[in-house]
């Protein structure tokens, strides 16, 4: 148990209702100063409705939540000056350019000094500072996100899916931003469901489903104790492995292209798996063996993926 | 309230306004062309004069003395027509609507009147017209005018009924006067209550106002700021059409407190009425067709463009109903009668509205659509 001074944020059995719909259900965690917190769930979990609240933006309907020892409820004024926001799908004013947006921010925030070169170098968008939002691209509009809140110097940074849409590239470069934050040490709420984002970042991992806490603790606690098996993955070049794994016991999963995964206790389930195949005359294209991940651990807590489908997820330069 | 923030949301909607050169040419723009359309238009009303086809018969120096006097009033131009023509076939092929015939033996019977003292003789003007059209009603009731003055005149006695017109205004106006200041709260209308509508969906639709709501800027400071811009494009707004209608029409309108009174009011009542719609309509595109939709029959029923008298006797009621007849009825109370009794009474009635859908707008106004 930590101390509540020590604690950033502090949910205590929230719950949000929306008429019959009940999208947050008694979910309780805190999050240390100077962590990164991640907060994970697959699409329509909770997650977004959790933050919102806590960000001050929504009203729960019972429980408490406290930010740096204010309750959200009664202390908007208080708390809104000391943490900044990225929130989902994040846009700002279309005709105005990079500095002056963040020049905006900082008069909403009173900000005395603001540091607006700084911002700006800090998420290397210095040859487009003078560049309109709408002709910004999606990776540049989230950095510019992450620079609004940080315009403030906050002392808790909420960032709800700040890589959602972007290309690999873009994304990489938003993780340097926030590991940037992490070495300042700045309290980071990021919410995701990227899951090697989370592994790469967190310092501490919760995990929602359905609107109820399933999990919460480091990577690599999650991953010890929820996953003590090794996945084997299978390229195939037809159907015929799949039945032949089924019939073994196993619950292979298919895995586009032409790949499945099958979880194996040990390295003789794998050898044993393999003799039969060759048995069976099953031709195999190729095979990896590997402990875990993050992303395996949640399929197992969750039963669902914790990505959107490919169709529906855009990537943008 | 922070001043501060107020003026740095009012700076970055300015900056976005002026960015945007369609909002701008609808804002500034077209209430200063409806003003040179109409004002081009209406300029000359007071002096109408219309076109006169006639065919002369008679062909001799009477008739021709009586087409002279037609001209002589100043409000017709007379074209002549080939008397050799069938008169109504003449006026279907050339669109015309009204043809006027002088008999032939016009100069007879004249003569036979005149000379001879004879009451039994007189001459019969046909007039050849286009029931459908809509002017030749008032053509033909104005030649109407002129004969019977020619016949008043031929009986050698002096009018026994005569009449005499006073103004009840210091000044004779013209049209153009009466119509700017419809102009100028239909275009105040159109702004703020398009502006807010505008405003609040896009932003909100675009998420902007969620990322808004994460800062010290409080909900009262956003609908300041953006009140202090629907205002200032209002001034703007009437500036320019002020400017113009001196310009080019050379217009006499009185210019006194009374008019920022009534412009911030307006404001504030169809900013309220857009804050209400904009709770109600979230989509940006319905709320545009709602707003329309308020504002569409105000404009014409209120009478920005023509005087309610025009109307049906329910109708008239029902204009009185409308905020906009009310902020007409004060501009031409203030800027044309200079009447400041009667613009006080429309005032304080603009006022009430604007406090009571305004109170109601920001009671409704939230930035999250489920808190």
């Amino acid at each position: 148990m930590t101390n509540p001074a020590e604690h950033a944020i502090a949910v205590d059995r929230l719950t949000k209702r929306y008429g019959s719909l009940l999208a947050v259900d008694g979910v309780s965690f805190t999050v240390r100063k100077g962590e990164v917190f991640s907060f994970l769930g697959p699409n329509g979990a909770g997650k977004t409705t959790t933050v919102e609240i806590i960000v001050t933006i929504r009203k729960p309907t019972s429980g408490s939540v406290r930010v740096l020892g204010m309750d959200v409820t009664k202390k908007k004024y208080g708390i809104v000056p000391r943490i900044g926001v990225l929130p989902q799908s994040f846009n700002s004013y279309d005709r105005l350019t990079v500095r002056e947006t963040l020049q905006y921010y900082s008069r909403l925030f009173s900000c005395r000094n603001p540091d607006i070169d700084g911002l700006i170098d800090l998420v290397n968008l210095k040859d487009k500072a003078g560049e309109y939002y709408k002709n910004l691209s999606g990776g540049l509009r989230q950095r510019l996100g992450i620079a609004i809140a940080l315009v403030n110097n906050p002392e808790v940074v909420f960032l709800d899916e700040p890589t959602t849409g972007l290309d690999p590239r873009a994304r990489r470069e938003v993780w340097d931003v926030l590991q940037g934050l992490k070495q300042k040490g700045k309290t980071v709420f990021l919410t995701t469901h990227y899951m090697e984002e989370a592994e790469l970042l967190a310092d501490t991992v919760a995990i929602i489903s359905k609107g109820k806490l399933i999990a919460m603790g480091s990577p690599r606690e999650l991953i010890e104790s929820n996953a003590n098996y090794l996945a084997l993955t299978l390229q195939v070049a037809d159907d015929t492995a799949f039945g032949a794994l089924s019939k073994m016991g196993f619950a292979p999963v298919r895995t586009p292209p032409n790949t499945l995964t099958v979880r194996v206790k040990d390295a003789n389930e794998v050898q044993k798996i393999l003799a039969s195949l060759k048995d069976a005359g099953t031709p195999l294209l190729g095979l990896d063996v590997r402990k875990p991940n993050l992303e395996e651990v949640f399929l197992k807590l969750t039963g669902e993926a914790p990505r959107e489908s490919p169709a529906a997820e855009r990537t943008t330069t | 309230m922070n001043l501060r923030v107020v003026g740095a949301t009012l700076v970055v909607n300015i900056l976005s306004f002026c960015r945007e050169k369609t909002a701008m040419f609808f804002t500034l723009a077209f209430p200063v062309i409806l003003i040179l359309v109409f004002g081009t238009i209406f300029k000359d009303q007071d002096s109408l004069s219309f076109t006169l086809h006639v065919q002369d018969l008679d062909r001799t120096e009477l008739s021709a003395q009586l087409i002279k006097s037609l001209t002589q009033t100043g409000r017709f131009t007379i074209v002549p027509v080939d008397p050799a023509v069938a008169a109504a076939q003449y006026a279907k092929s050339h669109k015309l609507n009204l043809v006027l015939i002088i008999p032939k033996n016009y100069d007879r019977s004249l003569t036979e009147r005149m000379s001879l003292d004879d009451l039994a003789a007189f001459a019969t003007l046909t007039y050849i017209y286009d029931p459908s059209s809509t002017s030749v009603d008032a053509k033909m009731q104005l030649l109407s005018a002129v004969f019977a003055e020619i016949n008043q005149r031929m009986s050698g006695k002096p009018p026994f009924i005569r009449t005499e017109a006073t103004s009840i205004l210091a000044k004779k106006y013209r049209f153009i006067e009466f119509f700017i200041p419809g102009i100028i709260a239909m275009a105040v209308m159109t702004a703020s209550l398009f502006g807010t509508v505008n405003l609040n969906t896009e932003l909100r639709q675009k998420g902007v106002i969620r990322k808004l709501a994460t800062t010290p800027i409080t909900h009262s400071d956003w609908i300041l700021s953006n009140i202090l811009y629907q205002f200032i494009l209002a001034v703007l707004c009437t500036v320019a059409m002020l400017a113009v209608s001196y310009a080019v029409f050379s217009v006499s309108l009185q210019l006194n407190a009374w008019l920022p009174l009534i412009i911030v009011l307006e404001v504030f009542a169809f900013a309220g009425i857009g804050m209400i719609l904009t709770r109600f309509v979230k989509e940006a595109q319905s709320a545009a067709a709602a707003a329309n939709a308020i504002m569409f029959p105000m404009m014409f029923l209120s009478g920005s463009f023509f005087p309610i008298e025009m109307m049906p006797g329910f109708l008239q009621t029902f204009a009185r109903l409308l905020p906009l007849y009310y902020v007409n009825e004060a501009l031409r109370a203030a800027m044309i009668f200079v009447d400041h009794g009667a613009t006080l009474g429309y005032t304080a009635v603009i006022a009430g509205v604007a406090a009571g859908v305004f109170i109601v707008g920001v009671r409704v106004t939230r930035w999250e659509e489920n808190t």
